[in-house]
Order: structure tokens, then sequence, then C-alpha cells
């Protein structure tokens, strides 16, 4: 027999991680954690519709990060503009493929997986997909873990573009679709931290 | 005799050992929200939750003074870190290097400035910071001085410490050199030696230091 915290009507400070009583019932005023003030609820507040919106959102704008150029290499006077795909089949073929596999996992291969788990995650909790409740919670924690390994594109542009700045000779710029893809990445990172994994397990209590 | 001295070490020594890393008596894990006793938890070094297994708290402190010493450290090799060249790239006679904060303007030039300000935030800014509160905190706790913004610098230390990925970067380094090596010369240079220290850093302070003692140290302040 497991007992949550909402059980006994303790609502765990998502600030600071302190519980505190709180009334089962929604009453129309907010309760504050008396250690640091900030607003207390058993569950964080819209966390599926939070996540939805997020997620939606960034599967969007992954068409353009991933169709539009993303980095141009100038050199002599020519060069083609890459778009993410194209710049690690490059990398592939100017036998890098070590660092190939490196941008693809970060730029393609985490992307994608995280807005995969998400929507499983929370049709999950919607639709009752059958799914072990640890397992969830490893893909959640993996999701959390890998996410921020998206930026590495984002920092390599920046890198390559203050590195290889010499007029006529040899020039890399950036393209519009960098700022998609660092949308994607920003919106991938709010929509993993709106999902409440508590919400999961609250699927055996009801 | 000994009193007088019993009292004069006591406050830092008492403080110190009554706040700690393992919520007071009762806590919830914060992915599955199963309720736990801590009282009987004193002696293992490591909580997880029997459920999910989620790390609930980790007991480092035999190591207490190194959060503060890495915040410091990190903080004196700041301003080298972001502002020295990084690597430095030459081909055909002509040279080009980078540094940090170089990266976020040169992006801001070609007009790329939502960008520029992501980037300046999870490599400039937000490592800054953390840096900076994790040192206040560290002060506070050790003047057992607690300011009203406590609670404040304690959240911003936590947000500032999530969106803070100079290890992402420092990939980002290695990826660009063996990139740019088919093309020219790419040669390390001082900033690299500087940011692998901040990074060091960086780590260190985010393994030791333990949120919950700090704000156990807020809760029993004494100068509310
Ligand atoms: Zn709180
Ligand atoms: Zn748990």
């Amino acid at each position: 027999m497991t007992i949550t915290a909402r059980d006994r009507g303790l609502a765990r400070c998502e600030a600071c991680a302190k519980l505190s009583r709180l009334p089962l019932k929604n009453t129309q005023e907010t309760r504050h954690c008396p250690r640091c003030n900030s607003a207390l609820s058993y569950r964080r507040p819209l966390s599926l519709q939070f996540s939805w919106a997020y997620t939606l959102a960034a599967t969007v704008l992954l068409i353009p990060a991933n169709f539009l150029p993303i980095l141009t290499v100038v050199s002599f006077g020519q060069g083609d503009p890459d778009t993410i795909m194209s710049g690690v089949v490059k990398l592939w073929e100017s036998e890098l493929q070590l660092v190939a596999a490196v941008v693809f996992i970060a730029s393609i291969a985490v992307p994608v997986a995280k807005l995969v788990i998400i929507v499983i995650l929370m049709l999950v909790v919607q639709v009752r997909l059958p799914l072990s409740k640890q397992q969830c919670t490893i893909l959640y924690r993996f999701i959390h873990f890998i996410g921020r390994w998206s930026m590495l594109d984002l920092f390599m542009i920046s890198i390559l573009v203050t590195l290889v700045h010499m007029g006529n000779i040899a020039n890399v710029e950036s393209g519009p679709a960098a700022t998609a893809f660092a949308a994607v990445v920003v919106l991938t990172l709010f929509a993993a931290n709106s999902f409440d994994p508590r919400l999961l397990w609250d699927l055996d209590h009801d | 005799m000994p009193v007088a001295a019993q009292r004069f070490v006591l406050p830092y020594n008492s403080v110190m050992t009554t706040a700690s890393p393992i919520p007071k008596d009762l806590t919830a894990c914060p992915d599955c929200d199963l309720l736990l006793h801590t009282d009987d938890a004193t002696h293992d070094r490591q909580g997880h939750c029997p459920r999910c297994d989620a790390l609930l708290w980790d007991v480092s402190n035999h190591a207490r003074d190194i959060d503060f010493a890495a915040a410091i450290s990190g903080l004196l090799l700041f301003v080298p870190a972001v502002t020295l060249p990084i690597l430095h790239f030459s081909m055909a006679g002509q040279h080009g290097s980078n540094s940090l904060i170089d990266g976020v303007w040169r992006l801001w030039q070609e007009s790329e400035q939502l960008l520029a300000v992501l980037i300046l935030l999870c490599s400039v800014v937000a490592p800054l910071v953390h840096m900076l509160l994790a040192a206040t905190i560290g002060l506070c706790q050790r003047l057992q001085r607690y300011p009203n913004l406590y609670p404040r610098w304690l959240k911003w230390h936590n947000w500032m410490r999530s969106w803070s990925m100079l290890e992402v970067y420092a990939m980002g380094i290695i990826v660009a050199y063996v990139k740019m090596m088919h093309d020219g010369d790419v040669a390390v240079a001082p900033g690299t030696y500087c940011l692998s220290a901040l990074l060091l850093c960086i780590i260190l302070c985010n393994q030791y230091f333990s949120e919950e003692q700090a704000w156990q140290c807020w809760e029993q302040r004494t100068n509310a």
C-alpha cells in the first residue's frame, strides 16, 4: 500500500520541496509555501495543456528548422547553403563520421525523440496507453537529461560564424533555420518542464 | 573557562550541523509523490525513492566547502574564460579567432538577435549569475546573515543553473575544431584552458551544492 503526499493533504512546494498542508477542496485563494512563499498546488497547474501547446508549436517549427538552410560556408566566393541534414551528410562524406554522428544525434535525433516521448507520456496519462509507470518515468528522466544537448548545433554556429570571418577568402553565415531550430530547442525544454510526472503515478490511485 | 570559547565557536557549527541535505521528518518524491519518512535515513549517503528510484538527496557533507570554493574560483576565471580567444583559425594567410562574447556579438551583427540572446543567456549570463548566487548564498550561510532577498536568490540560482550550458558549449568547441581541421590550421587558444577550468568549477559547484540545506538555513535563520 503506497501513500502519496496528496493522500495526506500535503503539497510539495515546486520551488523548495517543503511539504505543507493544503485543503483538498479547491478553494479560491492561493496558498503560499511557508518556507519560500511560492504558490502551492498538488500538481503543476495546467500541466498537460501547457505541454501540448509547447509540443505542437515545436513540432510545427521543426519543419522550417530542417528544410531551410542553417549554415552557409562561402570559400573563395562559392558555397552552398546547408540544411541540418545536408551538413551531417557532408561531414560524413569528408571522413568525419564521428562528428557527423554527434551532430546528427544532437540536432535531429534528440529533438525528434524528445517530442515523440513527450507525446507518448501525455497519451499514457490521457488515454491510458498500457505502458509501465517505471518505463515512463525512465523516459521522462531521459528527455530531461538529453534536452540541453540540442543546443550543440547553435553553439557551433556561433563558434564557426565568428572563427571563419575572413571577407572574400572564407566566410560562414547562419541561415534562417538557426532561429527556428533555437525555438524548437527552447520549446521542447519548456514542454518537458511543464509535464508533471506525478500524473503518471496518479493513474494507479484513481 | 571553556564555556566562553564554546559559545564563540558554537553558532557556526550548530547551524551547519542542524541544516542538512536531508529533508526533515517527511518528504515527498518529486517524480511520483510517494510520502516518505526521513528520520532513519541519516546514515545513508544517498536517498532514493523506493517506488520510482528518483534521487531524493545526496549527502556529501565531508566536502562542505567545495561548492563555495568552486563558486569563488569560477568567478575569478569567468572574465578570461569569456573574453580570451578559444580557437585560432588560419587559412590562406588570413587569421580568425573566437571567444564566447565575440560569438554572441557576431550573431547580433548578423541580425540573428533571438539566437544571440539565447546563446548569451546559456553561455555567459546563466553561468555568471549561477556562480555569483552560489557564492553569495555560501557567504550568507557562513556569516549567518540572511537578507530578505535570500529565498529569491535561491530560486534564481536554480533557474540559472538549469540554463547554464557551458558543458554543451565545450562539446561544440570540440566539434568545431574537428570540423575545421580539413579547411585550414586550427589551434587551441588560452580561452579554452580557462573555459575548461571554469567548467570544472561549475560541475563541482553543482555536485556539492545542497538546495535543501540552503533552504533549511533560511528556515532556521535567527535574524529574521
Ligand atoms: Zn517552498
Ligand atoms: Zn518516486
